[in-house]
C-alpha cells in the first residue's frame, strides 16, 4: 500500500514539473498584468535549446541556463509587442506559440533522435531517506529541486516583498501603480521575461530529464495546461505546483489503475478531470467577479497600460 | 488546444511543400504525410520509403510532399493542390484521410489515389498497407524464447490496428513461451494498458514506467514514439520498439523492433504508373513483400533464439503465417476461430476482440 503510493507519488510529480516550472513562469507575467499565451512555443524553443546547449557542452546544467535564455529572449519578444507596443495579447502570444512551435522544429532537425547528457534522479542526503514524503519528493532529478526552492521563494518575492507589491500592481491596478511612481511597462516586461525563462526552464526539463533528447512537438500541449494551472491555481505560486502535482497524479493514475485491472475511477473520467476542474474554476472565477477578485485574478490582466489611459 | 496548435503549425509549413526534382515525361508522385519527417516512427518511416523511391527510380520520378497535415480538412486542401498541379499519384499515408481522398478521386478521374490502412476503394482510389503484426508475432515469439512471461503493453488507441498486434504478440509469446519450457499465467502474460492517442510522448513515458514500476518484466508499444521504450530502458527493463528500429533513437536496451518498409511498395505503385498498369487495389503484405521488417537483435538475444525466431520468419516469406491460424480462443478462453482454420482478413481489419493471455479490456 504504501510501497504503491510513494511509486504514484513519485510518477506523478515526476510528470509535473515542466507544467509546474512553467505555470509559475506564466503567474508572474500574469500577477504583473500580461497575459502571455505563447508559453508552448516558449518550452518547445527551451527544449530545444537546452538540449543542443548540452549536447554541445556535455553538460546538462549550460542547457539549463540556455534554456532560460532563449525562453526569456522570446518572451522579450511577446513583451515587445505586449508591453512597449501595447499589441493585443492573446494575439501575440499566440503568434509566439506558433513562431516557438515552427521555428523549434525547424532548427531541430539534424538534433532529431540523438542523445545527450540528462540530469538523473538525484539522491539528497538525509531528505531522501524521509519514509514515503522524502521517497516521493526526494528521489527526482535536480531541476525538481529547483523547482521546489523556485516555488516559496517566488511566493514570497509577489506577497511579501515591495517589488512584489509593485508587481501585484501592475496587474491590479496599473493606472494606480503608475499614480504611486511604479514603472508599469518596465515592470511589466521585466516580469514576461522572467515567465519566459521559467517557460525555457520548463521544456528543458523534458528534454534534458523526463523525455531526454529532442523531438518535433514534443511539449505536447503542457505549455496549454501551464496556462491552466495559473487560473486553476488562483494565481497563487504554490497552489499551481500543487496544482501540476495533482494533474499529474491523476494521469499516474489513469494508468496505474488500468494496470491493476482495478478501476476504482474509471480512466475516461480521469482523463477529463484535469480539464473539467480547469472549466469549473475558469466558471466561477469568471462567473462572479467578487469571487474573482478574492481568487486574486489581477484586474488589469490582458490589459495594455497607456498613461494617456 | 493541442490540435488546434499541431493544425496552425501544419498551415504554415504547408505553405512551403517541397518540390525535390525537375525534368520531363516522368511520374510525378506527391505524398501528404501525418508528422514531420523525423518523427522517429511512423512519418520518418514512410520518408525513408519515399528516398529509397526517388534513389530507385532516379529522374523516372518526381517526388513532392507535404508534412505535419493532421486534419482532413488540412489534407483536402494540400491533396486538391496536388491533384490541380497535374500530379499522377497522391499517397494519403493516415487512416483519417480516407473520406477526404475518396471524395477527391471522384472529383479528380485523372488522378490515381492511394490511401494506406484503410478499407476504402473507388474507381481510381487504392489502398495499401502492411502486416506489421508478423513482426509482432515474431518479436512476442523471440520474448517468449527467453522466458518474459510478464509484459506489459503500452497500447495506444482501442482500433483492430494495434489490437491485431496486441493478440500476434500474445499469441507469439505463449509459443515462445511452451517452446522454452517456461511455466507462466495462461490469463495474463500481456497486461494491456491504453494511452488513447498515437503520439504523446509525456504519456508514454509515464505510462511506461507505471508498467515497469509495477514489475513487468519487457515492456512493448505500438506508439509512434520511441519514448515508451527510452523509459523502459531508463528503469533497466528491456523493451521491443515499434515502427522504426528504437535503438536509433537512444532506446539502446530495445531486444528488437518491428520495421516499416514502405519503400519497396512505393517503387512498384510509381512503376505501375509510369508503364499505364496501375489499379486501384487493396494490397496488405507482410514479410513475403519485405514491407514489414525485423531490426538486428540486440546482444543480449541468445543465438539459438535468434535462429528460432529468423526461421518462423523465412515460413512467414514463403507464406506460413501462423500468427492467425486456429484455435484462438478469446480472453474468456472460448473459442473464437477452430483448428486449423485461418482469422479472415476481414476479420482482422474490423473487429475488436482479445486474445487468451491478454490482461485488459478495450475501451470504447
Amino acid at each position: 500500500m504504501w510501497a504503491d503510493l510513494v511509486f504514484l507519488g513519485q510518477i506523478a510529480v515526476k510528470s509535473s514539473v515542466a507544467v509546474a516550472l512553467a505555470a509559475l513562469g506564466e503567474l508572474v507575467a500574469e500577477r504583473s498584468g500580461v497575459l502571455n499565451l505563447g508559453v508552448e512555443g516558449m518550452m518547445l524553443m527551451g527544449a530545444l535549446a537546452g538540449f543542443a546547449a548540452a549536447l554541445t557542452t556535455g553538460d546538462p546544467w549550460l542547457g539549463l541556463g540556455a534554456a532560460a535564455l532563449v525562453g526569456a529572449a522570446l518572451a522579450g519578444l511577446h513583451a515587445f509587442f505586449a508591453v512597449a507596443l501595447r499589441a493585443n495579447q492573446v494575439l501575440a502570444g499566440l503568434a509566439l506559440t506558433i513562431l516557438g512551435a515552427g521555428l523549434s522544429s525547424f532548427l531541430g532537425r539534424s538534433l532529431a533522435g540523438q542523445s545527450g547528457p540528462r540530469f538523473r534522479p538525484l539522491h539528497l542526503p538525509w531528505l531522501s531517506d524521509i519514509p514515503v514524503a522524502g521517497e516521493i519528493f526526494f528521489t527526482q532529478s535536480a531541476p525538481a529541486y529547483l523547482l521546489y526552492g523556485l516555488a516559496p521563494l517566488l511566493w514570497y518575492w509577489l506577497f511579501r516583498t515591495g517589488s512584489g507589491l509593485r508587481v501585484r500592481a501592475c496587474g491590479q491596478g496599473a493606472a494606480s501603480a503608475d499614480a504611486a511612481g511604479v514603472n508599469v511597462a518596465r515592470t511589466r516586461a521585466l516580469c514576461t521575461v522572467l515567465g519566459g525563462a521559467l517557460a525555457g526552464l520548463g521544456g528543458a526539463y523534458l528534454s534534458l530529464s523526463y523525455t531526454p533528447g529532442w523531438a518535433t512537438g514534443m511539449t505536447g500541449g503542457q505549455g496549454w495546461i501551464a496556462v491552466a494551472m495559473v487560473v486553476f491555481a488562483a494565481w497563487r505560486p504554490l497552489g499551481a505546483v500543487a496544482g501540476a502535482m495533482l494533474f499529474g497524479l491523476f494521469q499516474a493514475l489513469q494508468f496505474w489503475f488500468q494496470a491493476t485491472g482495478q478501476e476504482l475511477v474509471p480512466a475516461w473520467l480521469l482523463r477529463m478531470l484535469p480539464y473539467l476542474l480547469t472549466i469549473a474554476v475558469l466558471a466561477v472565477v469568471q462567473g462572479s467577479p467578487s469571487l474573482r477578485r478574492r481568487a486574486g485574478a489581477p484586474a488589469d490582466l490582458g490589459r495594455p497600460f497607456a498613461r494617456e489611459g | 488546444m493541442n490540435a488546434l496548435l499541431v493544425l496552425l503549425a501544419a498551415a504554415l509549413l504547408a505553405c512551403g511543400a517541397v518540390p525535390e526534382a525537375h525534368a520531363a515525361k516522368k511520374v510525378k508522385a506527391a505524398f501528404v504525410l501525418l508528422e514531420s519527417v523525423n518523427d522517429h516512427g511512423w512519418t520518418e518511416a514512410h520518408h525513408e520509403g519515399i528516398q529509397h523511391l526517388k534513389k530507385t527510380l532516379g529522374d523516372q520520378v518526381e517526388v513532392s510532399y507535404t508534412e505535419n497535415i493532421v486534419s482532413p480538412t488540412d489534407a483536402e486542401r494540400v491533396m486538391r493542390d496536388y491533384a490541380r498541379k497535374g500530379y499522377d499519384i497522391v499517397f494519403g499515408t493516415t487512416f483519417g484521410y480516407m473520406d477526404v481522398m475518396a471524395k477527391l478521386s471522384l472529383e479528380f478521374p485523372g488522378t490515381k489515389w492511394d490511401h494506406c490502412s484503410g478499407y476504402k476503394t473507388t474507381a481510381n482510389m487504392g489502398n495499401y498497407f502492411g502486416r506489421i503484426e508478423q513482426g509482432e508475432y515474431l518479436a512476442g515469439y523471440m520474448s517468449g524464447l527467453m522466458g518474459f512471461k510478464n509484459v506489459g503493453t503500452v497500447a495506444t488507441q482501442p482500433i483492430p490496428e494495434p489490437i491485431r498486434g496486441i493478440n500476434a504478440f500474445t499469441r507469439g509469446l505463449q509459443k515462445g513461451l511452451k517452446e522454452a519450457g517456461v511455466t507462466f499465467d495462461e490469463n495474463k502474460v500481456n497486461t494491456v494498458v491504453w494511452l488513447k492517442s498515437w503520439r504523446d510522448a509525456q504519456g508514454e513515458t509515464t505510462l511506461a514506467e507505471t508498467l515497469a514500476g509495477r514489475g513487468h518484466d519487457l515492456i512493448r508499444q505500438m506508439a509512434d514514439t520511441p519514448d515508451s521504450a527510452k523509459a523502459a530502458c531508463a528503469m533497466n527493463v528491456p523493451a521491443i520498439g515499434y515502427g522504426m528500429d528504437v535503438t536509433r533513437f537512444g532506446a539502446g536496451c530495445s531486444l528488437v523492433s518491428t520495421v516499416w518498409n514502405w519503400g519497396p511498395y512505393y517503387v512498384k505503385a510509381v512503376k505501375a504508373v509510369a508503364d499505364g498498369s496501375w489499379k486501384p487495389g487493396e494490397y496488405w503484405a507482410g514479410f513475403e513483400d519485405d514491407i514489414v521488417r525485423l531490426s538486428p537483435f540486440h546482444a543480449s538475444v541468445p543465438a539459438d533464439v535468434q535462429k528460432k525466431v529468423l526461421a518462423e520468419l523465412e515460413k512467414m516469406k514463403a507464406g506460413k503465417d501462423e500468427s492467425f491460424l486456429g484455435p484462438i480462443l478469446g480472453q474468456d478462453g472460448k473459442e473464437l476461430y477452430p483448428a486449423g482454420s485461418r482469422v479472415p482478413d476481414k476479420d482482422l481489419l474490423t473487429k475488436r476482440f482479445l486474445v487468451k493471455g491478454v490482461s485488459g479490456s478495450i475501451p470504447d
